[in-house]
């Protein structure tokens, strides 16, 4: 019951930061590399401002949200967008885009190491919540409720209005999306950076339960990829599923058998979808 | 009016359109007809700003330049195209793709009145307005994909091969639709195989071969046509039906 527990408060975390990438993947095409160090950006920004001001994390949220969508905006605009022009394919695009995002994770990387070398320990609601008569974290169970909340807004708006539906459109088709008279560049930006701004709300939220430090994005990117993937690409019902069994998985074999095996048991998953089901949980059919 | 001259395609080395004059007037079907690789779709691509090669030479609508634009604006200027294969959205509902049809400034200001004019000339697409679009028969798809088209109030309709993979019955109901579409106004620009049904609804016609035009005529006389009935139209077991 702990491990259920435990296991769906982490999944529900895993969950959005998987909808940010989904969203940059799925929709503008961009598979980012980078995505980890966007969710540690957001757990540094959240770190720092509550050991230097005691700001809440859940403020921190929110002040980070605008200030990544505008960074990612602009990563998405000037440093992308070239590559978007210029590639004739989606293979071309996908290997264009994996080396300018691995390389700017580095750069990310470098530019947090030199800001905070260290692991980025604060301490922020550890107090023990009793939820259906095992004992939580209480940090682990506002994360996870302000992730269903985020989610779910993000969600609803996806499915049920206008706006939304135009971006699910351009991650079904960029050419049909051109030639109903959607900009499929600006929805593209536009889809990169609030996935850019989603994860990094992610990692202020992970930031309150799991000590973060400059170079752990790998890990994270390595997790979201696991989820998509596990999901599939671009449908975000697969993608919640796909975050809640990872949670469950790791929470289980960290609990029963060794903490230091939750990253393998992420990627015996991650095998065992690449061999028996390459197109998903939910087999999706590829467009 | 559509106005096309001295239009160019060419993939690397490859001119897949040379020197292509042509015009579309408001309330005219105009079909293309030329066998498989004549260019009848790169030069519709070309004209839907979706087209991979250089492109060169005038595409006005209206007197309005629109060669080399970006395909939305190419729509919002008023130039609609259902691609081979219908390009519908095929994830989304019969609803959502009626929709974005519609996403367009003009579209969207003539939003009510298409809708309810494309809901009448396909009355099955209301039933079927919830369901996944591609979990649709290729005739109702092909529904979607004209009505998602004249959602975005077209001055100019494209469609690339639409009988295509249709029963002879839906080739029928779909050409009479197209004959329904000429009546609001809009001009058609159609490129087809089945040129014996495609001719008898068009006004007008084009031959194409190796990426230039070879003929022009209006379509009665196309279909009358001795070397036109040997080339497109299976030779004399038409020509003894006329």
């Amino acid at each position: 019951m702990d491990i259920l527990i435990s296991g769906l408060l982490l999944g529900g975390t895993y969950a959005l930061m998987a909808m940010g990438l989904n969203l940059q993947y799925g929709v503008a095409r961009i598979m980012n590399l980078a995505n980890g160090e966007m969710l540690v950006l957001g757990g540094l920004s959240a770190f720092w401002l509550f050991t230097a001001s005691a700001v809440s994390p859940l403020l921190t949220a929110i002040i980070i949200a605008p200030l990544s969508f505008i960074g990612n905006w602009l990563i998405y605009r000037y440093l992308l967008l070239p590559l978007v022009r210029r590639s004739k394919n989606q293979g071309q695009l996908e290997v264009d885009s994996i080396l300018a995002t691995f390389g700017m994770s580095f750069a990310l990387v470098g530019v947090m190491v030199s800001i905070h070398g260290e692991y980025f320990t604060y301490s922020y609601l550890a107090d023990p919540l009793s939820v259906f008569g095992s004992t939580v974290a209480l940090n682990r169970a506002v994360a996870f409720v302000a992730a269903v909340a985020i989610g779910g807004a993000l969600y609803f708006w996806l499915n049920r209005t206008y706006a939304g539906t135009a971006v699910r459109a351009v991650s079904v088709s960029a050419e049909a999306s051109g030639l109903v008279g959607i900009n499929v560049d600006r929805i593209s930006a536009f889809a990169f950076a609030l996935g850019g701004a989603v994860t990094a709300i992610g990692g202020t939220l992970i930031s309150t339960f799991i000590t973060l430090d400059a170079s752990i994005g790998v890990l994270f990117t390595m997790k979201a990829l696991i989820i998509i993937i596990m999901g599939g690409v671009g449908d975000i019902r697969g993608a919640i599923i796909a975050a809640l069994i990872l949670g469950l998985v790791e929470t289980a074999v960290a609990t029963i058998v060794d903490p230091g095996l939750t990253l393998a048991s992420a990627y015996v998953i991650f095998l065992a979808v690449l061999l028996f089901r390459p197109q998903g949980l939910f087999g999706r059919r590829t467009t | 009016m559509l106005n096309i001259s001295d239009l160019t395609v060419s993939y690397g080395l490859h001119q897949a359109l040379i020197g292509v004059s042509l015009n579309v007037s408001p309330g005219e079907i105009v079909v293309m007809l030329g066998a498989n690789g004549a260019g009848k779709s790169t030069l519709l691509r070309a004209i839907a700003g979706i087209c991979e090669g250089q492109v060169d030479g005038r595409v006005e609508l209206g007197g309005k330049a629109l060669l080399s634009r970006k395909s939305d604006e190419i729509v919002e200027a008023g130039i609609a195209f259902v691609p081979e294969g219908r390009g519908i959205f095929g994830d989304l509902t019969v609803w959502e793709n009626l929709m974005l049809g519609a996403y367009s400034q003009r579209g969207r200001r003539a939003k009510e009145d298409n809708l309810k004019w494309v809901l009448e000339l396909f009355p099955k697409l209301t039933e079927r307005k919830n369901q996944i679009a591609h979990t649709m028969s290729g005739g109702e798809q092909q529904m979607v994909a004209i009505g998602r088209a004249m959602m975005a109030n077209p001055e100019i309709l494209m469609l690339d091969e639409p009988s295509l993979g249709l029963s002879p019955l839906l080739c029928t109901e779909l050409f009479g639709n197209l004959s329904h579409i000429r009546e609001t106004g809009t001009g058609v620009l159609l490129v087809e195989q089945n040129a014996k049904q495609s001719l008898a609804i068009a006004d007008r016609g084009y031959l194409i071969e190796n990426g230039s035009i070879t003929g022009e005529n209006a379509a009665q006389a196309l279909l009358n046509d001795p070397a036109v009935q040997a080339t497109y139209l299976g030779g004399a077991a038409v020509s003894q039906e006329h």
